[in-house]
């Protein structure tokens, strides 16, 4: 039985996660955290499982009240951390401090902590570097993107990833960092899926790269398994669907028109601006000219982690598994 | 791709022939969900890549195959050729020959330079028929996956060669030997005689872009010289040595030596049994 605080929990994976711990009889307690006051947070039930804390992570004094606190009160021995900023747009010390340093605190301060012995990091694959010259199906050892003209949301995540990944060996806790293929689906903050639930979606002219997806359900599959695993280490968590991008905006039932390179950046400009969405063509120029997928042998080797959970697509619904007979 | 797999599917039946439809149906591929392997290849493109290849194939280069009982008909392996012929029709002629003389028929997975994948249309209609981009990432996930590689050691120096130079293989890379010995592919030597007249090139203008030169040819489409594919003996590097020895740039050296000398002598061979360029 252990105790576990996760962070960011009012995001739509953090929500599930919560919920599925909180039914998970190996837990004895969870603790949830998040910007957002109680009352905006009414999802969970505060039963004698679960308590919710509503924590600004980007001050490390309340990070240190947290697991000096409560955390040390309830013998959270694992911390699965959630808390990055969704917005591609959002820049700034104090996104920085959300999206980093909130991390940076917690790892100094759970190694001097009685009782954590484990931290989970959801990563994300937009930490790869995406170029002609390198593979396109994307390993743990794949470089990251470290271009100091990459997008503050890019860099902070790769900072995050790195700083997880340096203190692997070093602490007195074990450090899994899980690099999450995007989940598409409402409030998860996935750029792809505000592209494809848009009006129109606008592609390069000329490419069709490979994209993988995942859901809510196989993030936090992946997530379950790290907490309760032992041992550390990087693990790439690809989703079910693997399919060109022009496939999943068909799928989606999105229309479709192909545009110029420099035009399409101008339509997506023009789009944030006028209706304020959260795709941003800068911070997926990469991945919509060239492929990525995850390659998930080690989550699979070690963790025992194989996505399961099919996007249940708007147009055909889910796909059948290829690797199960008919 | 501006049609759907269907369309292809489409186009195939009616453009090709059964055997094409056949051959699309039983390919082997790594499917990883939605009809399409990870690199993007799928199987209605292929057909539809085999229906265009077809006319070409048969009627304007009227390949001709020698040695096809050397490519291995599952598990990893590594055709090594030479690179000729201002476009690269060498490389289509050889993917359409793979598909046509393997049963179960095998899509060779071409590892294009890097720019290819830069380049818009073909990069598409190039990954959906199996062609990957030359990182040594995409080549050791496909020779894991047991696919058949298709690499052309002379890259694109070997496709600009001056008309003077044909049938001499130029600077040979090692690459491919490094990637068979560590991960247990035999190589197939391929020599292709026909490929290296058929568009002389006179010059070339250097560019700087996805490309690396724009070639200026003496003719404006490819001569139609007819084609001959020789398969020669597949040479066991991985039997022959540990995937250890990977390392060892002696070893990856002379093996490269050894791969060069089979395509030359196959070249060669193939040189002195045909008639003239155009038989």
């Amino acid at each position: 039985m252990i105790s576990v605080l996760v962070t960011g929990a009012t995001t739509t994976v953090g929500e599930s996660l919560v919920r599925s711990l909180v039914a998970d009889t190996r837990v004895r307690h969870v603790l949830a955290v998040a910007r957002e006051a109680p009352e905006q947070a009414p999802l969970f039930s505060h039963g004698n499982r679960l308590t919710y804390l509503q924590v600004d992570l980007a001050r490390s004094r309340h990070v240190r009240e947290l697991l000096f606190g409560p955390a040390r009160d309830l013998g959270v021995e694992v911390v699965v951390h959630l808390n990055q900023q969704d917005s591609g747009f959002q820049r700034g010390r104090r996104t920085h401090a959300a999206n980093v340093e909130a991390l940076r605190a917690m790892m100094d301060l759970a190694d001097r902590h009685p009782t954590i012995r484990r931290l989970v990091l959801k990563s994300y694959a937009v930490v790869y570097k995406v170029s002609l010259e390198l593979p396109v199906l994307v390993r743990e050892e794949h470089p990251l993107n470290l271009s100091p003209k990459a997008p503050q949301y890019i860099r902070d995540r790769v900072e995050a990833d790195l700083t997880a990944c340096a203190r692997m060996g070093l602490s007195s806790y074990e450090t899994v960092v899980l690099r999450c293929a995007e989940a598409i689906g409402p409030g998860t903050g996935s750029q792809l899926f505000d592209y494809l639930d848009a009006p129109i979606a606008f592609r390069p002219m000329g490419f069709d790269p490979m994209v993988n997806v995942s859901t809510v359900e196989d993030v936090v599959c992946a997530l379950e398994r790290a907490t309760h695993g032992s041992g550390e280490g990087v693990f790439n968590v690809p989703g079910f669907d693997t399919l060109p991008l022009s496939e999943a905006i068909r799928k989606w039932g999105t229309p479709s028109l192909p545009l110029p390179g420099p035009l399409v950046s101008k339509a997506y400009t023009l789009r944030h601006r006028l209706t304020g969405s959260k795709f941003s063509y800068g911070l997926n120029r990469n991945r919509l000219h060239l492929g990525l997928v995850l390659d998930g042998h080690r989550a699979a080797d070690v963790l025992g982690y194989t996505p399961s959970h099919p996007l249940d697509w708007p147009v055909g619904g889910p796909v059948a598994d290829p690797r199960l007979p008919a | 791709m501006p049609f759907s797999p269907r369309i292809a599917r489409a186009l195939t039946t009616v453009l090709g022939d059964s055997g094409i439809r056949d051959r699309a149906e039983r390919l082997h591929y790594a499917n990883a969900g939605h009809g399409y392997d990870a690199f993007g290849l799928n199987p209605e493109f292929v057909g539809l890549g085999e229906v265009i290849g077809k006319l070409a194939y048969e009627k304007y280069f009227r390949v001709q195959s020698y040695g096809a009982e050397n490519i291995p008909s599952s598990g990893p392996g590594i055709l090594a050729a030479n690179h000729s012929g201002t476009l690269p029709m060498d490389g289509a002629m050889l993917w359409v020959d793979v598909i046509r003389h393997t049963n179960p028929p095998r899509c060779s997975r071409a590892l294009a330079d890097y720019f290819v994948p830069s380049l818009p249309v073909v990069s598409t209609l190039f990954a959906r028929c199996g062609v990957v981009g030359g990182s040594r990432g995409n080549a050791q996930a496909l020779l894991e996956a047991g696919e058949l590689l298709m690499i052309f050691p002379e890259g694109v120096p070997g496709i600009g060669k001056p008309f003077s130079e044909r049938y001499r293989l130029q600077h040979w890379t090692k690459g491919h030997c490094e990637l068979a010995i560590r991960h247990g592919a035999p190589v197939i030597p391929v020599g292709i005689v026909g490929a290296e007249e058929q568009m002389p090139q006179i010059a070339r203008i250097p560019v700087s872009g996805p490309i690396p030169y724009i070639p200026i040819p003496a003719t404006l489409v490819p001569l139609p010289t007819k084609y001959h594919i020789h398969y020669g003996e597949p040479i066991p590097l991985h039997e022959e040595f540990s995937p250890e020895d990977a390392d060892d740039p002696e070893i990856v050296r002379e093996a490269a030596a050894r791969v060069k000398s089979a395509v030359q002598a196959l070249l060669e061979r193939g040189l002195s049994m045909r008639k003239g360029i155009f038989r």
